[in-house]
């Protein structure tokens, strides 16, 4: 049963169980966290070393971090010139309200071109939207082309990260999964055969389908473009072969001009994968006779997002440029992966993400998948302070559940109205520890910790052990010894 | 179609209702955005010997084999390097000098091959629109001395000729050069590869597996490099 939901993580928020129970199937899987943890280990070394390197750093994250909140602050201005100057260029912007909406922009712009199969460069808007089973049950195939995203496609598993989304899965499941879905059963466990038979094995659709589908990481008001960054050259193939392309795009991703890219191109590939710069990245706008896609659509993608711009605190999310550093850094995801997130979007980035794309609805226990310990904040390059994020959201949580009716009945809240009476009077504050300390001796183990509390405690030991309370508070040691000196 | 227009309505009367801040225009906008923080190093500090020394040191680190010559001697330079190259076969873009393709090897100039020949040729000479020494990165605009963006993505060996004037060292002086946006451009920071193996890093996926480069020294001082203006980098683009 365990096995089953480690190997099928939900990573659909409406139906995926809460982070605590998510992650007890990781938890007792050494091998997925010795591949989480060298992947993140590497990461993390060679993002240290190029970020030490740049002696200009706080100041990109000064300038990175204000250019994406006038960004979100102008964000309708800046969506309109971009329509505007995209159409211009010849390309086609669409708007899409909601994931349902913009899985049937895609569809619809695939059947006017008679697609049957789509080739497709790695999107977080499209996981996010769960296109590809959608397309698949319209008698779509939509083949992935980056090599992570193969790896997950023919093994049939879920992607645990945003950047590298196969680095839960090691060289030699890696080998299995190519040589019985590609049949080469000859196949070594090297990253170097592993990778030309992806090669081989994806070139000739580049070369035959001639429909694509891509995610941006900009926009840019000023000239109506689109880029791309990536390592591979599979998004260079989809961007230059096929005669269509679609682009699904968050509605933050906008960037007022041109330039800005000086600032997001420094900060980005160091964040990312320790790089000082991504192999390629592509700039295109709408069509160039001769060159590329001669039929261009953007679709952008509100899904949640515009009511994230409501409130300050809330509105920092949408500053994310999807680099991951917070969660390479994260304490919590290097112990978990990203499934037991249950979502497309994991770590420190997705606990605050989700539920709100979730318009609150589904993953709370998200906000509590932290131990806001701060690192997230302080490696973000646009400066997301994701525990003020988080505390947040928590408190909106609470208050979900305080307006629930049946909460006078609820354990959580009955107790903590007890405790604010307890803690109200020092004479009932002692009285309390004093049977506290009677009570705690029946659940205190020879070793001297508590390992499990009856009732709602035991939600706490679930995860914890206590220490078992001593013989005497400070309070009585502090009395004790002013006695004694008398 | 009306689905869309009253998507399109609803998603923008909900950014606007959200940010409060009705009226704000692009003229607005413009303000706010020029009062923006940009403290980060703007202009490199290096010499020109300095610059281009990190770019060489750049590229080869990403495992690009760089060449130097003058100007005089680059039509013996690019012969050099496509004879040691021990292919045949090379895609040119229109627009380069004559005396760049070499005799005694089979060129075909891109005017509007199809993909099915490019697939077929060895290698691709192009030359560059600027270089940023900071990152390596090669920076193509595709004007007609780059040509489209297939040539330099489909064959598997890649030799640029970049000029010394084009070299700069940091992206803010890239971007500084820049006077209009080009329709299309490809930054290039070493060739293709991926590290989604248990991140290690193996070159080569889809686009060029094999970088050469020829520094030209070219007597043009960097402030008398040409600005890049789309007419000189961009094909024509149609409405």
């Amino acid at each position: 049963m365990t096995q089953s939901v480690a190997d099928h993580p939900i990573l659909d928020p409406r139906f995926a169980p809460p982070f605590p129970q998510a992650v007890l199937p990781v938890l007792r899987n050494p091998q997925l966290r010795k591949n989480v943890a060298h992947a993140i280990d590497v990461i993390q070394a060679k993002r240290g070393r190029l970020v030490a390197e740049k002696t200009d750093w706080q100041e990109l994250r000064t300038a990175g971090s204000a250019l994406r909140a006038h960004v979100l602050e102008n964000l309708g201005t800046y969506l309109e010139q971009f329509e505007s100057r995209c159409t211009a260029a010849g390309g086609h912007v669409h708007w899409a309200a909601d994931a349902a909406e913009a899985r049937q922009i895609t569809l619809d712009l695939l059947r006017q071109h008679n697609a049957s199969d789509v080739i497709k460069i790695k999107t977080m808007t499209s996981a996010e939207i769960q296109l590809n089973p959608f397309l698949e049950a319209q008698g779509v195939h939509a083949h992935e082309t980056d090599l992570a995203e193969i790896i997950l496609q023919l093994g049939e598993q879920e992607p645990s990260h945003i950047v590298v989304p196969a680095l839960h899965i090691n060289r030699s499941q890696v080998r299995e999964i190519f040589a019985r879905t590609m049949g080469l059963k000859n196949l070594s466990d090297d990253p170097k055969e592993l990778t030309n038979a992806a090669r081989r094995y994806l070139r000739q659709k580049f070369l035959t389908i001639p429909t694509a589908i891509s995610g941006a990481n900009y926009l840019i008001a000023e000239t109506g473009g689109v880029g791309i960054v990536e390592s591979e050259g599979n998004g260079r193939m989809c961007l230059t072969l096929p005669q269509t392309m679609i682009t699904i795009a968050g509605i933050e991703k906008v960037l007022p001009r041109f330039q800005d890219l000086e600032i997001m191109l420094q900060v980005l590939a160091r964040s990312a994968t320790g790089e000082r710069m991504n192999p390629y990245t592509s700039l295109w706008s709408g069509v160039t006779p001769g060159d590329g896609p001669q039929n261009f659509h953007v679709i952008l993608l509100d899904n949640g997002r515009s009511e994230m711009l409501r409130r300050p605190v809330e509105r920092q999310t949408l500053k994310c440029i999807r680099c991951a550093a917070c969660m390479n850094t994260c304490p919590v995801y290097r112990q978990t992966g990203g499934h037991a997130y249950g979502s497309v979007y994991p770590g420190p980035i997705g606990a605050i993400l989700t539920p709100q794309l979730m318009h609150m609805h589904h993953a709370q226990s998200l906000p509590y998948a932290s131990s806001l310990c701060g690192a997230c904040y302080e490696v973000c390059p646009v400066k997301i302070n994701i525990p003020e994020v988080l505390l947040e959201l928590r408190s909106q949580v609470v208050n979900q559940e305080r307006r629930q009716v049946g909460r006078v009945f609820d354990l959580m809240y009955i107790g903590l109205r007890m405790a604010n009476f307890l803690f109200t009077s020092a004479w009932r504050f002692h009285l309390a520890q004093r049977l506290g300390r009677i009570g705690a001796r029946l659940v205190t183990r020879k070793d001297g910790w508590i390992h499990s509390l009856p009732s709602i405690g035991g939600k706490w030991t679930q995860t914890r052990d206590l220490r078992g309370l001593p013989d005497q508070t400070f309070h009585e040691w502090w009395a004790a010894r002013a006695k004694e000196a008398k | 179609m009306t689905a869309a227009i009253s998507s399109r309505e609803s998603i923008l009367g909900r950014i606007r209702s959200a940010i409060q801040t009705p009226g704000m225009g692009l003229a607005d906008a413009a303000v706010a955005y020029g009062a923006l923080p940009r403290g980060y190093i703007q202009a490199g500090k290096l010499s020109r010997e300095g610059t281009i020394a990190l770019l060489i040191e750049r590229l080869r680190e990403y495992d690009a084999e760089v060449v130097e010559c003058t100007p005089e001697e680059l039509p013996a330079a690019i012969a050099a390097q496509l004879a040691a190259s021990a292919k045949h076969t090379f895609v040119a873009p229109p627009g380069l000098p004559p005396s760049w393709l070499a005799t005694g090897f089979d060129w075909k100039i891109d005017n509007d091959l199809d993909t099915a020949e490019i697939e077929k040729v060895d290698g691709v000479l192009t030359a560059a629109t600027c270089a940023v020494a900071d990152s390596g990165t090669i920076v193509l605009h595709h004007g007609p001395t780059e040509g489209r963006r297939v040539i330099s993505l489909l064959p598997d060996w890649h030799l640029c000729i970049l000029l010394a004037s084009q070299v700069v060292e940091t992206l803010p002086e890239y971007f500084d050069r820049v006077e209009q946006p080009p329709a299309l451009a490809t930054y290039i920071s070493g060739p293709s590869a991926t590290a989604d193996i248990e991140m290690t890093r193996i070159k080569g996926v889809h686009g060029p597996r094999f970088l050469h480069v020829i520094l030209v020294r070219d007597p043009d001082s960097p402030t008398q490099a040409p600005a890049m203006r789309p007419a000189d980098t961009a094909p024509h683009k149609g409405r």
